[in-house]
């Protein structure tokens, strides 16, 4: 009995000791740049003695369904990185704890939570706060020099009809791809981007907020035709190849390999993309100059319009161990060592963080970029969930680009299911 | 003394079998039963993928409804039924006949070729459906592809080919992957039921002055008839529930240009966030396979039968 009981206690105490030596916490992070994030992360265990971090991985393409639904059963990881338009939905789904009590401590970013961006993002339809803004990028243009000044062109097109041009006289004059965005289907294909920079910087978007507080399509089928007209003359004019139809994303291996090798003379990517092809290029071609440069996508007369995307990081409502949770965030938002030492392709989220970002003369196109990008704004905030109207574009335009519907039939089947969609959520 | 104890062991022997079934009832009851039941709840309701702790609410049959008058949906049936099924199936079905009857050959036997053509035959089959469409995909790809490659240099096309996103080549070339993979157990099933075949029954066909083509049609495929119809029936099953093929060749598009019922429940449900719209279409996909489960067990039935009346 005596025995028994030395036992028992030596158990209790083991437990007891070993819960006060270590808490472990889980971190879902889904960006390719695991060895940084985890030495980042053993910076924190250093800082930070009671705490291990167990860092899962998720591919982006499946980090949303795959919370939801270990949300649903109470096993989401303790804190995870989220796209910039997640938080709501997710708060509103009840998979995210609020964090309005938190963020009103003090050692969360530079300056605190009124400095960072997009916080209009992370506010879920209960006006509470359920995501603190991560990092922040959006998408401009890369373009080979040599390839421009071949056709005669010395300069990046301002509107999207010169980029039209300017796309077709490169390929006429050195057999070579013009703009070779990614032209196939998938759950998640660039030409969603790549049509709303084009909406926007001609009208409004699809999605709008009235004054009454609804929300409505607010563009109309022949506005959406011509968007999908502009983007399917490339592919029929032939200097973006049919092969574009085959791929969708927009750091796909054939836009990289195209710009490395000179075949494609411009892309659309975000930074991290533009940073992978210059450096790339740089270790092939070592002490060569890089033919590269940067530029915002051509302006309308709303301007150039690209959006203000990123990451977020979120804590789940499973979460036990929200002391540990928090000092994580709280870590993951300074600057110093994380954005400076381990993962450096991004930007923080917050104003005062934003200068901290060096740019190399190459990426010159992405802080000016950064100036007109414009927020999701009424597709984050609005009742029509991102990835569904993100499903619908890409496939409507996939349907045009292969001929199967004329862009006319496949921007009136995209309003109208836009619009169902809509009325449903709304009611 | 038998009649006396015969009851008893009856009645053991019942309670053992009732035991011994409980694990396997259990495990219907749990991973079979309810999962259907569930389903066909979900199907008439609302639940989203942002309300999966909320749950859904009531609908009746709205989702029914707006999946049987949308024209996305009589497409997806169309692409499931015809292309991937009817075609795919028949596809297999005819080759597996023509690649049974060539190694089954008297040729290939003189040569000592049976034993490696039988060997390379396996290899499609021993590949995982994954590592297939993978080289598949690398094979077809209009940039680095072996087989654009051949046919530039070969001077048979000028520009390279998007064989996975060209509505011209799309469905063909999923159907090439499909029968590539697929085809050796179809071929073997065939070949084994040539095996079995009296040689008397060709000798005596031959005798009776049969040219090759009549011994096919009256004596080898009479013979083969039930194993072509079990391999219709249960390449039929396996094709129309599909989800890996077509997801991982062409993730449904070019636009929704290779949708199938499969992928339609997915993107409906992981895409769109829609639980309820993908369970009904999950049980309109489940009441279409109940009816070929029916002819499947008919024609079992009916053959037991008829060997048991022989």
């Amino acid at each position: 009995m005596t025995l028994a009981r030395i036992f028992a206690a030596g158990v209790a105490l083991a437990l007891l000791g070993s819960a006060a030596l270590a808490q472990t916490i889980t971190f879902r992070f889904n960006d390719p740049e695991a060895p940084g994030m985890r030495a980042a992360l053993d910076d924190f265990e250093k800082a930070n003695p009671g705490i291990k971090v167990t860092m899962q991985r998720a591919s982006w393409g499946d980090a949303q369904q795959q919370f939801l639904r270990e949300a649903a059963v109470g096993t989401a990881p303790d804190v995870a990185q989220l796209a910039f338009v997640w938080p709501r939905s997710f708060g509103g789904a009840g998979a995210l704890r609020p964090l309005d009590d938190l963020i009103k401590r003090p050692g969360l970013g530079v300056k605190g939570w009124d400095d960072f961006f997009a916080r209009d993002l992370a506010v879920g339809p209960d006006s509470k706060v359920y995501g603190i803004p991560f990092t922040t990028d959006t998408f401009a243009m890369i373009w080979n020099r040599d390839l421009f000044a071949a056709a005669g062109i010395n300069e990046f097109p301002k509107d999207f009809e010169s980029l039209r041009a300017a796309s077709q006289a490169i390929h006429q004059k050195t057999g070579k791809t013009g703009w070779g965005f990614p032209a196939g289907s998938c759950g998640t294909p660039t030409i969603w981007f790549v049509l709303n920079f084009y909406w926007w910087s001609k009208g409004p978007g699809l999605i709008d907020l009235q004054p009454d507080g609804k929300y409505r399509v607010a563009m109309t089928p022949a506005e959406i035709k011509d968007g999908f007209d502009y983007y399917n003359r490339y592919l029929q004019e032939g200097h973006n190849p049919k092969s574009s139809l085959s791929f969708c994303l927009w750091g796909a291996p054939e836009i990289v390999e195209g710009m490395l090798g000179g075949t494609m003379a411009m892309a659309s990517v975000p930074d991290t993309v533009a940073i992978e092809i210059i450096t790339k290029w740089q270790q092939r071609n070592p002490g060569k100059p890089v033919p590269f440069a940067t530029s915002p996508h051509p302006a309308g007369p709303n301007g150039s319009r690209t959006f203000f995307g990123g990451r977020m990081l979120g804590i789940s409502a499973n979460a036990k161990n929200v002391e540990a949770a928090w000092k994580l965030v709280q870590f993951l938002t300074q600057p110093d060592p994380l954005f400076t030492r381990h993962y450096t392709n991004y930007t923080p989220a917050q104003r005062a963080a934003l200068d901290s970002r060096a740019w190399t003369p190459e990426l010159a196109g992405y802080p000016e970029q950064l100036k007109t990008a414009r927020s999701w704004g009424a597709y984050g905030t609005g009742p029509v969930a991102i990835p569904f109207m993100w499903n619908a574009v890409g496939r409507a335009a996939g349907s045009v680009f292969i001929g199967e519907k004329t862009s006319a039939q496949a921007a009136a089947e995209l309003h109208d299911a836009i619009s169902r969609e809509l009325a449903k959520n709304q009611k | 003394m038998a009649a006396i104890s015969r009851p008893g062991l009856w009645s053991d022997r019942r309670r053992f079998l009732t035991v011994a079934l409980v694990p396997t009832f259990f495990f219907l009851a749990c991973f079979y039963v309810y999962p259907t039941v569930f389903n066909l709840e979900t199907s008439f309701t609302d639940m989203s993928l942002f309300g999966l702790r909320k749950g859904g609410d009531w609908v009746g049959i709205e989702n029914y409804l707006e999946i049987l008058a949308s024209g996305d949906f009589r497409r997806v049936l169309w692409n499931t039924v015809i292309w991937l099924t009817l075609v795919g199936v028949g596809v297999r079905i005819l080759l597996g006949l023509v690649l049974a009857f060539l190694l089954n050959s008297p040729v290939l036997k003189r040569w000592r070729l049976q034993t490696l053509a039988r060997v390379l035959l396996i290899v499609p089959w021993a590949t995982p459906p994954v590592v297939a469409i993978v080289v598949w995909r690398w094979l077809l790809d209009p940039r680095v592809g072996a087989i654009n490659a051949a046919l530039v240099s070969a001077g048979l096309v000028d520009q390279p080919i998007a064989f996975l996103a060209e509505r011209l080549w799309v469905w063909p070339a999923l159907i090439t992957i499909i029968t590539w993979n697929t085809l050796p157990l179809v071929t073997l099933t065939f070949m084994a039921s040539l095996q079995s075949l009296p040689e008397e029954l060709i000798e005596a066909a031959r005798i009776d002055g049969a040219s090759r083509w009549q011994q096919i049609r009256y004596v080898y495929l009479p013979h083969l008839k039930p194993a072509i119809i079990v391999m219709v029936l249960m390449s039929t099953f396996w094709t129309f529930n599909n989800f890996v093929y077509v997801w991982l060749v062409t993730g449904a598009g070019p636009g929704l240009y290779t949708n199938v019922m499969a992928t339609e429940v997915y993107i409906q449900a992981f895409i769109n966030g829609r639980f309820g719209f993908s369970a009904a279409t999950g049980v309109i996909m489940a009441t279409i396979m109940t009816v070929f489960g029916l002819i499947y067990l008919r024609f079992v039935a009916e053959r037991e039968l008829a060997e048991e009346q022989t």
